[in-house]
């Protein structure tokens, strides 16, 4: 387990900042209240065997005990990096990606499933989007019960979504957290 | 009287040069600042005579003004590097000399005997090419084992050894004599190019040890089993160096990770600093307002206070600040 490098760092906030914008700002510095000490410490990134964890401080601390070897994995996996030393987010980043979304998409019942199968966004399956989206932008997808069932990025800008024939895509799957079951040995 | 013993100064013009061969100093000069003036004198009187000169060939007038097209330069410069020192006769050329071989002009085009047609001498579809030949009769000298197409690529590697053996040995004989051809004496970089003083370069240890690294190190195992000379000593680390940041904050004032992602961080909002600000909605809502206002203004004038007091009613929407986080 070791800190991110300036290289890597960049890169992860590259990727996060595409879902979350100026709150990156809010994931970075979040105050967390775990372990027994008084002063709060935050939130840090480690990384372990190419994944990179969102851990608090206290945490790290504690499990700089165990050897390398048997760490399997500490607070919240948000992504894998490739062999090229590019990074892809998880679907175990979803929580912290929804809490501080900037732009949102809500699907229809219907469409729900074939969204948590691993199919891409159509247009007849969008309930509401949020506007000023530009292609190219990350985006999570809820439930009209805004409950968060994965993220992608978009493959239209909002006005372009209102243009679209029922069936074109609109947001690209990335995630979903139909992945749990699915690739449950991948995670 | 002074044009009559004028001396006539030598012009060459095209080297913007004034000489005057019969100069001679009235008397020894006291100083060294009366040497100077006299100088000065007498160089002024040779550049009005070149500026004579100049002003009269036939100028052309462009827009930076009038140009003169200077005549050929008449004085002879020195050479910059010496006259080319005769090389030594090669081993064929002294051979031909003492046997009387004239050299003849050959064609680049030969008539070939196998498809009756010219082809040329060297290169692409060539004559006698040595891949061509079909078949090779065998001799009575032949033993029955033997490869004769395998034999001729021997025999044609030998000759292109020898012969660049050869071209050594005369190479080697010209630079005993001095007379290197230039492009293999820039290529020697281990002589030093004659007409220069600069001395061949020394190695460092520092260099000759990153040689004898890479030396080591390209054989087809890494260098990892050979055996080491007596005195050789284990290279140093190889490979990239990273100094990562301590796994757990310490405990200074400093926390280097922190500053870390907070440079990142930084970097990265610095270069989206642009997309905070919604140009176009931006627009959009400031039209809006001053319509808004043009029509309230309009109506005002005509009509009753309705619309006037219901603006001021509105809460109003302050153009200068700019709408935070509505970003794309």
């Amino acid at each position: 387990m070791r800190p991110l490098d300036e290289t890597e760092t960049t890169v992860v906030f590259e990727k996060l900042f595409k879902f979350v914008g100026n709150n990156l700002k809010k994931i970075v510095e979040n105050p967390s209240d775990e372990g027994p000490e008084s002063t709060p410490g935050s939130y840090c990134f480690r990384l372990q065997k190419n994944r990179v964890y969102y851990v608090s401080d206290a945490l790290v601390k504690r499990a700089t005990n165990i050897s390398r070897k048997n760490l399997v994995s500490l607070g919240t996996c948000i992504g894998k990096y490739t062999h090229a030393g590019s990074f892809h987010l998880t679907i175990m980043s979803l929580n912290i990606l929804a809490a501080n979304a900037k732009h949102k998409v809500w699907l229809k019942p219907t469409s729900e499933m074939s969204f948590l199968y691993g199919n891409h966004v159509l247009k007849g399956g969008l309930g509401r989007i949020t506007d000023s989206i530009v292609p190219g932008d990350g985006v999570v997808v809820f439930s009209m019960s805004d409950v968060p069932l994965g993220f992608g990025i978009a493959a239209k800008s909002t006005q372009d979504c209102r243009k679209l024939d029922p069936n074109g895509i609109v947001v690209l799957h990335q995630a979903d957290i139909g992945e749990y079951l699915r690739d449950e040995d991948e995670l | 009287m002074e044009t009559e013993t004028d001396q006539i100064y030598h012009l060459d013009v095209g080297n913007l040069l004034g000489f005057n061969p019969n100069h001679r100093f009235p008397s020894a000069p006291s100083s060294r600042e009366e040497l100077v003036k006299e100088c000065l004198e007498e160089s002024r009187k040779l550049v009005q005579a070149i500026a004579n000169a100049l002003f009269n060939f036939t100028s052309t007038e462009t827009n930076d003004g009038p140009i003169v097209q200077l005549p050929p330069p008449t004085t002879k410069l020195p050479r910059e590097k010496h006259v080319p020192r005769p090389k030594p006769p090669t081993k064929w050329e002294e051979f031909a000399l003492k046997k009387g071989i004239q050299k003849r002009k050959k064609d680049k085009v030969v008539w070939d005997e196998q498809t009756d047609q010219f082809k040329r001498r060297h290169g692409y579809d060539r004559v006698n090419d040595d891949n061509d030949v079909p078949i090779i009769e065998a001799k009575a000298t032949d033993e029955p084992g033997e490869d004769p197409f395998a034999k001729r690529l021997d025999e044609k590697k030998k000759r292109v050894g020898k012969q660049q053996k050869n071209r050594l040995q005369n190479l080697k004989a010209a630079e005993k004599a001095g007379a290197l051809p230039s492009h293999v004496q820039l290529a020697a970089t281990s002589l030093p190019i004659s007409g220069t003083k600069s001395q061949p370069k020394k190695i460092g240890k520092d260099e000759l040890g990153d040689v004898a690294g890479l030396a080591a190190t390209s054989t087809a195992s890494g260098g990892k089993f050979d055996k080491k000379l007596p005195g050789e000593k284990a290279p140093k680390k190889q490979g990239k160096h990273h100094k990562y940041l301590p796994v757990v904050a310490g405990r200074g004032a400093v926390n280097p990770e922190k500053e870390q992602t907070n440079n990142v961080l930084s970097k990265i909002f610095s270069k989206h600093s642009h997309e905070i600000l919604n140009v176009g909605k931006a627009i959009n809502m400031y039209n809006v307002k001053k319509e808004k206002k043009k029509s309230g203004r309009s109506d005002k004038s005509g009509r009753s206070d309705k619309s006037g007091r219901s603006d001021k009613l509105k809460p109003k929407k302050d153009i200068t600040k700019k709408p935070a986080n509505k970003a794309k």
